[in-house]
């Protein structure tokens, strides 16, 4: 969890620069270009970040960073903790310190920043400062800068090195308890004032004399709190989080931003993206769904079929067995050595394009899905009446458009609430993308990734980037669509229902 | 009136025969070409990927097939006689042998050892399969005598009769092949997986049933994560059914038996909540429990499973009471019991079973379920069995061998469960899902 709290007096990290001195006489130096005067400024340094500062050296084209727990005198033994360009900075960004966790300045103006956000340093610049994040508190920390030259070479041949030792002597504490008041509060008022209803429903029942009803309140209120409490009071929540500004970095001090979120939703980049390849994603999944799954009930349906128990057991195990699973499994008979590759005598990566990558996802899915929808419609047509099957039968109608007229005009009372809820269970499929390909292969910053859909993405936002005010704003957004598509569902079948 | 006899014998009765009989076999053979006819233009883009010679020959085979396939309508239409489909079909066979070949000669890439994969023979199958049936059908005798458009009125009664008893026989056979492909398709990943968990080595590769070993499950078995995971989600799977079934039981049985205030409002709720998608709750139920302290425990997520099983369990659960005669009640009543003696000396019993089914849906729900145990359950000796299963195969190493036989210890039971429960599970969702 590094860089997750703020800084706080009492974690100041105490770097000892003394040892700076130490160090130096111990290494051999090897020419005067190349001493840098590397400090740490002990005021500035923060919980798992120290801030340190160094001189230019004429001539370098890049400066890197190493760290590590212990002495080194080699990189091998260190980690490349950033790396500092030189370059032109005057068509550059300066974005202002405090906008990311690697604040650098130059000069003690904020530094300047290239396409990809890495530092960039003036040829005629005197000394840098970066805060150094990630460290462990409490923890000795040895750093080095390194000059290097054009060619990529450090410019003192010699001795590479040029170490100072940073120690910190704070222990990692725990962050203090959040507030829990306002959550207390809302939950217990909630639950006050549905028992406070739940009494008034219950004295006016008996007071119309409905003996045998005495207790009836008293046992929903149990199923009825938790659901107050435990489903409507964070959806309220997550209505009003997307109006804030609720991030990791600062839990419970969230700011109202109206409608700030939702303007980034809409207009993010890959936001059509990923609302288009969900909506396909979804489409063709119930599509699949609902006509293999009606193709096999139909199969299945043959009271004189052998096997037909044993057929039933076997074509359910997609839903019995655990989804993650199954999803893994195919994740394993996808790669270039698994089964699939293996059937077909080929030696392909199927996750590693983008359209294989959808394709492979929604194939997996289309397996996921069918038994739900098979064993649903089986229900379904055996309580379609017979007689009417066998007077058509007898009256020469052919299969067709027995099935046609008969079979489908009774199943639709079913397909019509079934596909529904294919719809909104694939909308939110999480584990299929999120185990497959976790939105990859191709993956940008701050965009949702190729097979991303909305509800990955938001996993993302929340999760990753702990945007959570950003991320409460999304889900409305699909909370919304989701409403307007079974209305607009609800509607159009109606209508065709009041047509035909 | 005397020649009306050899009219019948050497006119054709082409109306009278196409109007009132056609072997039902003929009809079928259109169905089967026209399936493999779309199944081999689905397989031309996998041919494309796999190489260059198959997408030649297999191009051939689907030519082939599309002639075979019109000469096969053109016939049931309009008895254009059987020559046209046999030589069409004898065709058929040549790209299907030359591409079997050219599998056969090619080196495998797997540990096959030979080109001729399993996909190879079936995809050869779908020609060599309809084609050699064509064949048959269309040189037999029935269908020739039938297409010479000659039959007499008593041969085509006769036609009728067997049409009648070989047309089930054929609705079977379709329905076999059609349900062996779905079976296939089911078998495939869990056949491979069994072969996974048996096999040396943390790899994919190698052949079904080439080498055995127990290595994965005694590492699994003998390590500690699979027991923590393991006691994480039977603590977490058993509290939710046991809290889901105390908050269930009451609601559902008041639900089925009472009418009272606010019951309406309190039943449209619980479907309301079916309503929600996971997402709207996921951000914020995380904040709450945050602030709550309940991130990595069992209560947590116990809570969380309960509430989401919760509408479905009291749908499923009010159904059952609904079928508890109410004679029963009133008898105990007029006994002198009271209202909640009742409930749990007459009516709790009573649908013991039913309770049993839905405890097992909520046991399967908290067992299963991924997103939320993810999200909450971030330390390592906390997580659920979903989430240590899937964080065997992270981007950090992939202990595929592993998984495998962690992943059969998991879901060999409740899919054993769900399968024996099947019918009691489908009935109580229908009840709840599709009713409701």
């Amino acid at each position: 969890m590094f860089g997750r709290g703020r800084s706080h007096p009492r974690w100041t990290l105490l770097v000892v620069t003394t040892l700076a001195l130490a160090a130096l006489t111990a290494l051999p130096v090897a020419s005067a270009e190349s001493v840098q005067d590397i400090t740490f400024d002990e005021d500035a340094a923060q919980y798992r970040r120290v801030r340190l500062t160094a001189a230019t050296v004429p001539g370098a084209a890049s400066y890197e960073v190493w760290f590590a727990t212990a002495q080194f005198n080699d990189t091998a033994a260190a980690m490349l903790h950033s790396t500092l360009l030189v370059g032109d900075t005057s068509d550059l960004d300066r974005p202002a310190a405090g906008s990311g966790y690697d604040d650098c300045w130059v000069d003690g103006e904020a530094a300047a920043r290239d396409a990809s956000g890495r530092v960039v340093v003036a040829a005629t610049a005197g000394n840098w400062t970066c805060d150094l994040t990630g460290l462990t508190p409490g923890v000795a920390h040895w750093f080095a800068v390194i000059a290097l030259g054009e060619d990529g070479a450090p410019l003192n041949a010699s001795s590479p090195i040029h170490a100072v030792t940073a120690t910190s002597e704070v222990v990692d504490e725990p962050p203090p308890p959040p507030d829990t008041t306002p959550y207390l509060i809302a939950i217990g008022g909630i639950a006050l004032a549905l028992v406070a209803t739940l009494l008034v429903l219950r004295q006016r029942d008996a007071r119309d004399g409905r003996a045998l009803a005495r207790n009836a309140h008293a046992y929903i209120a149990p199923a009825l709190l938790a659901l107050a409490i435990l489903t409507f009071y964070p959806v309220a929540y997550g209505i009003w989080l997307g109006f804030t500004n609720a991030h990791q970095t600062h839990l419970g001090d969230n700011a109202f931003v109206g409608l700030a979120n939702f303007v980034t939703v809409l207009t993010a980049s890959g936001f059509l993206r990923v609302t288009a390849f969900t909506l396909v994603w979804t489409v063709i999944n119930v599509a699949f769904h609902v006509s293999l799954g009606l193709c096999l009930a139909l199969l299945l349906d043959r009271a004189d079929l052998r096997g037909r128990t044993a057929y039933r057991t076997c074509l359910l195990l997609p839903w019995a067995i655990p989804s993650y699973i199954s999803v893994l499994v195919w994740r394993g008979m996808l790669q270039p050595d698994g089964l699939v590759n293996d059937l077909l005598g080929t030696d392909l990566d199927m996750l590693a394009g983008e359209s294989a990558a959808k394709v492979a996802v929604i194939l997996v899915n289309i397996w996921l899905g069918v038994p739900f929808m098979m064993m649903a419609l089986s229900g379904a047509l055996q309580s379609i009446p017979q007689d009417m099957h066998e007077a058509a039968k007898v009256d020469g109608v052919g299969d067709w458009h027995r099935f046609r007229h008969l079979t489908l005009p009774n199943l639709k009372s079913a397909l019509v609430p079934l596909s529904l809820l294919g719809f909104i269970w694939t909308f939110n499929m999480f584990n299929v993308i999120y185990l497959m390909t976790d939105g990859g292969p191709d993956l940008w910053f701050g965009e949702p990734g190729a097979t991303d859909i909305l509800i990955t993405y938001v996993y993302d936002v929340a999760f990753r980037d702990g945007a959570y005010g950003l991320a409460a704003a999304w889900s409305v957004v699909i909370f919304a669509m989701l409403v307007a598509f079974s209305w607009f569902y609800m509607r159009r079948t109606d209508a065709t229902e009041a047509v035909a | 009136m005397s020649t009306a006899p050899t009219a019948a014998a050497t006119a054709p009765h082409a109306d009278l025969v196409l109007g009132w009989y056609r072997p039902v076999e003929v009809d079928g053979m259109v169905s089967l070409l026209g399936v493999a006819l779309i199944v081999n233009l689905l397989l031309l883009p996998i041919e494309m990927v796999r190489g260059a010679d198959g997408t030649l020959l297999h191009g051939l085979e689907v030519a082939g097939l599309v002639w075979l396939w019109t000469a096969a309508r053109a016939l049931a239409r309009g008895l254009t006689g059987t020559t046209a489909p046999i030589v069409a079909a004898g065709l058929c066979f040549v790209p299907a042998v030359m591409s079997l070949r050219h599998a056969a000669g090619t080196t495998g890439i797997a540990a096959t050892g030979s080109g001729l994969t399993v996909w190879a023979l079936w995809s050869a199958a779908w020609v060599v399969v309809p084609a050699g049936l064509a064949f048959i059908t269309f040189s037999s005798r029935a269908v020739v005598a039938w297409s010479a458009g000659t039959l007499v009125t008593a041969g085509a009664e006769a036609g009728l009769a067997r049409n009648s008893r070989l047309r089930p026989r054929i609705e079977q056979a379709a329905s076999h092949a059609g349900l062996m492909h779905a079976a296939a398709l089911v078998l495939i990943p869990v056949v491979w997986i069994l072969d996974v968990a048996i096999s040396p080595g943390n790899g994919l590769g190698g052949s079904i049933g080439d080498a055995f070993t127990g290595e994965h499950f005694a590492r699994v078995l003998g390590g500690d994560s699979f027991w923590i995971w393991l006691r994480n989600s039977v603590a977490v799977s058993l509290g939710t059914t046991l809290l889901g079934l105390a908050l269930a039981v009451p609601a559902g049985y008041a639900f089925s038996r009472f009418r009272f205030r606010g019951r309406d409002a309190a039943m449209f709720s619980f479907l309301l909540v079916q309503m929600f998608p996971g997402v709207i709750i996921l951000v914020p139920y995380f904040l709450v429990m945050k602030s709550l302290g309940l991130l990595n425990t069992w209560l947590g997520l116990i809570l969380a499973y309960s509430v989401t099983a919760l509408p479905l369990c009291v749908w499923m659960l009010k159904g059952f009471f609904d079928t508890v005669p109410r004679e029963l009640e009133e008898a105990a009543l007029l006994d002198g019991c009271n209202q909640a003696q009742v409930f749990r000396r007459v009516i709790l019993p009573l649908s013991l079973p039913a309770v049993a089914v839905t405890a097992l849906f909520s046991f399967l729900v908290a067992w299963n379920e991924f997103l939320l145990a993810l999200t909450f359950n971030t330390s390592n000796d906390m997580y659920t069995l979903p989430v240590g299963l899937a964080s065997m195969i992270s981007a950090t190493g992939q202990a595929w061998g592993d998984f495998a036989a962690a992943s059969l210890l998991v879901s060999l039971p409740v899919a054993a469960l769900f399968i024996v429960f099947q019918r009691f599970l489908i009935q109580g969702l229908s009840a709840g899902g599709v009713k409701g």
